[in-house]
């Protein structure tokens, strides 16, 4: 460790260089980690919020929440709880005069049922009929007020926001939430014999007890959203590939020093010096590099983060972002290992008296 | 008993065809107290034989003794100890640490060797003996030659051994600093009671030290004493 930092100290330029390669590939992978996780979230918000661990969908439809239709007749054997909801969902485009269009998830869902039960209103109240909806805060963002009057896709109707509720979107889309009997309308669906597109339940093990019906757990649901999958994969790579950057860069620049270094460390060998306590030197030097790069990254992010407009979708997951550090930590290690072999083997012989 | 011995070493590179025997039946010993030269041309084999008696590298036969104990029988992190603790190298280049100042080269064997080395006072007498007090805050790549030696000869008496090996210790020096090296290394060997064998081409040391070989080929003889070769 001394010798560590001696080093270090003595070298400022060359190791506030590969800091700051450090700094900018942690910022990058945490940056990324970031998107990553809120574009993710912008997935599944909404259903994280519904809280359940099973949905039933129709089992034709592809795992697809918006393909899927229950018709009554399916749905006859199926026993409703207090642990299970009934939803209707379609694609919507919302328009107010002189207002932005939003495309949007229209979900129906019954009042009594958990879905809308359990719906945290951040401003505004509850939906009471069929022309009243509840929006996600996005709308707000957008400068949607209560008591605005929407009208979706091409319909005439007139929908008048009665509410507001946060971390309600579903594929990236905020959603509307409104009643069973309009999500019929809107899929032009009236006097047709359906419940809706899926029932969502509490329970993992629910059975809806009809052939046509199949039931998937959330996780797998969610797997199966539109491009969640190949998104998140995408993220997995491009982090992971970091890492390795990460690992290269730190591997290549330990091992370019040590091998200048490496008459100096031999005559120490001469002198006596245990391999251990100069090994250690190495490999201090590389945590050193690791910490410090990930500390400024960290604080960088930190103020990314307190900047960033409200429409990018970012959210730091502490527990991952400590994973991702210690991860970091490993490559450096793993950096001077190498390094650290040349150390412990190199011969005193050859550089004495050459 | 002479502090270190060297009893009929061989050492051979290689093997078949491509074998060759760079040091041949070499007997040698130093007492404390003896500025002891080893002189020949480059290549007549002084490296070989100064790593073999600091046990950096094995003789392929005979024997090394430090203070009576063979030096066969010891472990590699005992000869690692050995030489922390009995043996100070000098050597051409590269003795000093290039990020250390000159007192924090001290403080590190201090942090590795945690006993037996010289305390404040000993070094502070060790450096004016030297005529290095006044450098303790530079870096090795501040000072010249000469001062960059004795400050290596400091670093390797901190320790406080028994024995200092030095290998070429003046080839970077002008005449001038060569005799300086050369008396200091007598000075340090009496008033320190040090075995301090010099090896080296440079024949400009002879008129200092106590004991002369001559190694050529391999081949070591005993010169006369406190006499220039020519
Ligand atoms: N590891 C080795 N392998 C083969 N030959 C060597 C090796 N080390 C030294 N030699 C040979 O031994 C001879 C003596 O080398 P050395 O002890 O370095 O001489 P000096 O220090 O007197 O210049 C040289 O001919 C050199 O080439
Ligand atoms: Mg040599």
């Amino acid at each position: 460790m001394y010798l560590a930092l001696k080093e270090i100290r003595h070298e400022k330029l060359r190791y506030g260089l590969i800091v700051s390669m450090i700094v900018l590939i942690a910022y990058l992978i945490f940056i990324l980690t970031g998107l990553a996780f809120g574009l993710a979230g912008e997935n599944t918000q909404a259903i994280d919020s519904w809280d359940a661990k099973s949905i039933v969908l129709n089992k034709d439809s592809n795992v697809s929440l918006t393909q899927s239709v229950i018709t009554t007749d399916q749905a006859k054997d199926a026993k409703l709880s207090a642990q299970e909801a009934v939803i209707g969902s379609t694609p919507v485009v919302a328009k107010h005069k002189g207002k932005e269009k939003i495309s949007a998830s229209f979900i129906g869902a019954k009042k009594s049922q958990f879905i809308i039960n359990d719906l945290k209103i951040s401003s505004g109240r509850k939906a009471r009929g069929n022309h009243e909806v509840v929006v996600d805060q996005k709308f707000k963002d957008d400068g949607y007020k209560l008591g605005d009057k929407v009208t979706l896709n091409s319909f005439n109707d007139q929908y008048q926001i009665v509410g507001f509720t946060k971390n309600a979107k579903l594929n990236v889309a905020p959603v509307i939430y409104g009643t069973i009997p309009s999500w019929k309308h809107l899929r032009a669906m009236e006097g047709v014999p359906v419940v809706g597109s899926a029932i969502v339940s509490k329970n993992a093990k629910y059975n809806a007890k009809d052939d046509h019906l199949k039931t998937y757990s959330i996780s797998y649901f969610i797997s199966k959203l539109p491009g969640y999958s190949a998104e998140n994969t995408t993220f997995g790579f491009m982090i992971g590939f970091l890492m390795i950057i990460s690992l290269i860069i730190i591997a290549v620049f330990l091992y370019i020093l040590t091998m200048q270094a490496l008459p100096i460390y031999a005559v120490l060998r001469a002198q006596g010096i245990p391999a251990r306590t100069l090994v250690s030197t190495i490999t201090s030097q590389s945590l050193i590099l690791m910490v410090t790069g990930l500390v400024i990254g960290a604080a960088l992010t930190a103020a990314t983060d307190s900047v960033i407009p409200i429409g990018v979708p970012m959210a730091f997951n502490l527990p991952v972002l400590t994973w991702i550090s210690i991860g970091l930590l490993i490559m450096g290690f793993i950096g001077s290992a190498i390094p650290a072999q040349k150390i412990a083997t190199v011969d005193p012989v050859k550089v004495i008296g050459g | 008993m002479s502090v270190i011995e060297l009893n009929n070493i061989n050492k051979c590179f290689g093997s078949g065809v491509s074998k060759v025997h760079v040091l041949h039946d070499i007997n040698f010993s130093a007492d404390r107290g003896e500025l002891i030269l080893v002189v020949g041309p480059s290549g007549s084999g002084k490296s070989t034989f100064l790593t073999i008696a600091g046990g950096l590298q094995t003789p392929t036969s005979g024997e090394v003794s430090v203070e009576g104990k063979s030096m066969a029988k010891l472990s590699t992190a005992q000869r690692d100890k050995l030489r922390l603790n009995q043996i100070g190298f000098v050597l051409q280049s590269y003795s000093l640490v290039p990020y250390l100042k000159v007192k924090e080269q001290f403080d590190f064997v201090n942090k590795v060797k945690r006993q037996g080395n010289l305390n404040q006072a000993e070094l502070k007498e060790l450096l004016a003996q030297l005529g290095i007090e006044n450098l303790t805050n530079k870096f090795p790549g501040e000072l010249s030659g000469g001062q960059t030696q004795r400050v290596a000869i400091a670093r390797a008496l901190f320790a406080n051994p028994d024995i200092v090996l030095a290998d070429e210790p003046t080839a970077a020096l002008d005449s001038a600093r060569v005799a300086e090296v050369g008396k200091l290394f007598k000075e340090l060997a009496e008033t320190r009671d040090k075995a301090v064998v010099v090896v080296t081409h440079d024949v400009r040391l002879m008129e200092f030290a106590d004991k002369t070989y001559q190694i050529m080929d391999g081949k070591m003889t005993q010169a006369t004493n406190k006499q220039p070769a020519e």
